[in-house]
């Protein structure tokens, strides 16, 4: 990026700060003038309504910030593969993943500006109940957004003056840091919106907020697991976006020196994303239980409830993002001397994962009328009653996580020669790992049509050890195994056929709806309720919508979203061009 | 350049399109505001079996368990060879009427936990009115029996509601006899006591003989200072407020008797 974009950009965030800044003193105005009335509670947005113009600023504030918090962590992790491992195209990488998180940053803050704006002038009554509890924790959170966004221009600015030696390490301790602050950023913003979800127990709807303690309101029962959940889901949607940078790239590339720099950005781009997503599940399954854990009610109203059928879309989603992921990596071993060895495989492996989407998909446990009801012959389906249960779903969600954790072996291994005298032993005994974990998970998937409900839940924490215990055992052999390996020939990085690229795309778009959708979710098993059983929405809004309305919301935030970011990448392209390191030896 | 960028376009709006498109021609079920209800002195059954039956299906969440044959009984249909809700409820518990026994199960849900079930379900007078729960118990009596749900007992539960000395956490009535404090508490709901109760918490059957006189009175002042194996996932049904509730005296009258079940 030339000087005078980076103080746009600069400039941009600045205002947008301001903007903050004003919209906090246009919120105490509001609050004041408010309680001088003592009457106004919700404000009127013209034409899609207060709900619909909420809903949007928060979602596409929610889609910047998760990229500009998830790409620093691998810009982190590449640039310390640099300097480690001695690898100069990851020290470059990082720098490009950089400049598109200063680009898009700015664009975050201003969203942020209009979510405050909003809040304060279409929800004042709920936006007061919210700033009398936490607002230290809002003044913390403007002095760690400078913190932030000064540490992202030294970081930024100062690649090139701190390029060598011990400055270098200094360097990389700025990137270090300036995921502490992203971190501490998205850890309060996080306590706001899951304290409306789960109030402590002490708080009641006579309660006066200003008597609810600042930290039992932080410290919530679903706030460690959604910081969790996000912390990971971050990391996968910001692979998925930058993935999808480089796809564009790649097909707009002028120069085969182009096109082998971002095919191989956007092999990285998807590693990181699916390989975090890999893990996305059980940070889920930790929140949803927490939830459970918390109000039972709330729990069943989310699995069971009127959202029962959005867990279907879910299914269908993630079962889109396994079948792009694998088909990216199986078009991708064309271009690894000795990979069409495994490719007869790939067949069965799109087997595995086109019946694992299936059965993952198959609803249950739906709300049904009377009628319905007798339609069926009892409450649920004869036939899919049957691979609708979460034995069935469980087993096949890990073994498609099985299966792509083996495309990536697969991969990996295909252009490898291992030279260890134990390689044969290796291979065998990661196979068995495979064949133990598939058969653990098949056996009690089964087992748990002949157990009780509590006893079947305990089943999936044995599936997904072994699929952990697996894909741990299996990776750490393999380092030690591949330890010099022969070469079958060097990757031929840019010969990738143009259709593997849109792959990439629908991954990107794919992760940008899902999250979405359960971003709908989070927020709509509250229901009528702005903050859980202590205030409720009086709004003519209050109303919690179907799947059909939400997935049109979810779809014009993400049009305006990818819309917005493509222009911010488009707008960086045309100030730099990325410095490309040629291919190691 | 244009014919990819066209083609990188349709495959988006593509993309999004059919996930909007599926997610529009699943069922769409939205959650409803509970709408609050105004009755008055001449309330018909046909009114609050309406409103009854609107909430039930609505926002009262009622189907997110019942109905389903795994959560909850089923209350429209019949459950094992008892016919629906109306038809049953006024010989569920000894003791209670049908009218009684809904209302109990919707704002005292630990009170009659159905054999088979867990305690999941919650205390409905959290998101519902008064004359709210009235209409569905009228609905639920509608299912199979007799609405006998009257503006009298609308009266009455203002009344009530206005009594600081009724409801589940008020004080229980001066008695020091074990057994009726027993009922009184709702102890049987979840502790077995010969052919009384149910075994949600450990049974009262010898309890005597397990325990002392001084775990038995820490573990009802107290009870989740230690939660006896095998019963982990009921941790947090047991009410803490027996000790505000119960006088020294009754508390001690209930320690012995308990104690001496041997």
């Amino acid at each position: 990026m030339s000087g005078r974009a980076g103080r746009l950009a600069a400039l941009a965030a600045v205002a947008a700060l301001g903007g903050l800044a004003f919209g906090g003193a246009a919120w105490a105005q509001e609050a004041a003038g408010g309680a001088a009335a003592g009457a106004r509670e919700y404000g009127q947005f013209p034409g899609i309504g207060s709900r619909a113009a909420i809903w949007i600023a928060a979602e596409v504030h929610l889609m910047f910030a998760a990229f500009v918090l998830g790409v620093p962590m691998f810009a982190m992790v590449a640039e310390a593969i640099g300097i480690f491992g001695g690898d100069e195209r990851y020290d470059r990488l990082a720098r490009e993943f950089t400049r598109l998180l200063l680009i898009a940053y700015s664009a975050t803050a201003i969203w942020g500006a209009v979510l405050l704006f909003f809040l304060t002038t279409l929800y004042p009554r709920f936006w007061s109940h919210l700033a009398s509890i936490f607002e230290v924790s809002m003044w913390i959170y403007v002095g760690l957004f400078f913190l932030e966004s000064f540490t992202l221009y030294l970081y930024y600015y100062g690649w090139d003056r701190m390029k060598a030696g011990a400055a270098k390490y200094g360097h990389w301790g700025l990137a270090i840091l300036l995921n502490v602050w992203g971190t501490a950023v998205m850890f309060i913003a996080d306590s706001w919106l899951s304290y409306m979800m789960s109030p402590p127990a002490a708080v009641t709807t006579d309660t006066a907020p200003g008597m609810v303690q600042l930290w039992s309101a932080i410290n919530n029962a679903t706030w460690m697991p959604i910081n969790i959940h996000r912390v990971i889901a971050n990391v996968v949607f910001g692979g998925a976006v930058v993935a999808a940078y480089a796809a564009y790239r790649f097909l707009a590339a002028r120069s085969e020196e182009e096109r082998e720099h971002y095919d191989w950005m956007g092999y990285v781009g998807n590693l990181i994303a699916i390989g975090a997503l890999i893990v996305l599940p059980f940070a889920g399954y930790y929140l949803g239980r927490e939830i459970y854990e918390y109000n039972e009610q709330m729990g069943i109203t989310m699995m069971g409830g009127f959202m029962s059928w959005l867990w279907i879309i879910q299914a269908f989603l993630i079962g889109v993002l396994f079948l792009a992921g694998n088909y990216y990596l199986w078009v991708g071993m064309q271009r690894i001397p000795g990979a069409e060895r495994f490719l007869p495989y790939t067949k069965w492996m799109l087997l595995v994962l086109v019946i694992g989407v299936i059965v993952w998909a198959t609803p249950h446990t739906m709300i049904a009328d009377r009628a319905e009801l007798e339609a069926m012959g009892g409450s649920h389906h004869p036939f899919l009653g049957v691979l609708g249960v979460m034995s069935a779903k469980n087993t096949a969600v890990n073994l498609m996580i099985l299966t792509t954790f083996l495309s990536f072996l697969l991969y990996r291994r295909a252009n490898k020669r291992p030279v260890a005298s134990w390689a044969r032993a290796g291979t065998l005994i990661q196979a068995a790992l495979f064949v133990i974990a598939a058969a653990i998970v098949l056996f009690y998937g089964v087992y748990g049509y002949f157990v009780t409900a509590i006893v079947r839940i305990g089943f999936s924490v044995y599936q997904v050890l072994a699929v952990l215990f697996t894909i741990v055992g299996v990776t750490a052999i393999d380092v030690f195994m591949l330890r010099g390996a022969e070469s079958r020939g060097a990757v031929r990085w840019g010969k990738m056929p143009e259709r593997s690229q849109y792959a990439l795309f629908v991954l990107a778009v794919t992760f940008t709806w899902l999250m979405g959708l359960m971003g709908f979710a989070r927020s709509g098993i509250r229901q009528h309720w702005h903050v859980w059983e202590v205030m409720r929405d009086t709004s003519p809004w209050a109303a919690t919508p179907a799947l059909g309305y939400a997935a049109t919301m979810i779809s014009v935030c993400v049009l305006i979203f990818l819309g917005l970011i493509s222009f911010i990448f488009w707008l960086g392209g045309l100030v730099e061009k990325p410095q490309l390191v040629p291919k190691k030896a | 350049m244009w014919a990819t960028n066209l083609k990188i376009l349709g495959v988006t709006i593509g993309t999004i399109a059919l996930y909007t498109l599926v997610a529009n021609v699943i069922p769409q079920i939205e959650s409803e505001v509970p709408e609050e209800l105004t009755f008055t002195g001449e309330v018909s059954a046909a009114e609050l079996v309406s409103a009854g039956e609107e909430l039930y299906a609505g926002a009262g969440g009622c189907t997110a368990c019942h109905g389903l044959g795994e959560r909850a009984p089923n209350l429209l249909t019949g459950e094992g060879d008892q016919g629906p809700i109306g038809a049953r409820c006024g010989t569920r518990v000894e003791g209670e009427d049908c009218k009684t026994y809904l209302h109990r199960s919707m704002v005292e849900p630990g009170a009659f936990v159905v054999p088979g079930y867990q305690p999941i379900m919650p205390d409905v007078s959290r998101t519902l009115s008064a004359n709210q729960i009235w209409a569905m118990v009228g609905y639920l009596e509608s299912q199979g029996g007799q609405v006998d749900v009257t503006a009298a007992d609308l009266e009455a539960e203002e009344a009530s509601a206005e009594d600081p000395a009724t409801g589940s956490g008020a004080a229980l009535a001066a008695t020091t006899d074990p057994q009726e404090l027993l009922n009184q508490m709702q102890c049987l709901a979840c502790h077995r006591l010969g052919s009384q109760g149910q075994e949600v918490g450990p049974p009262f059957d010898g309890i005597g003989g397990r325990r002392d006189a001084a775990y038995i009175r820490g573990s009802i002042l107290d009870p989740a200072a230690d939660v006896s194996t095998g019963y982990e996932q009921f941790a947090g049904v047991m009410p803490t407020n027996f000790g505000e509730r119960l006088s020294a005296a009754q508390l001690e009258a209930i320690v012995d008797f308990l104690a001496g079940q041997q």
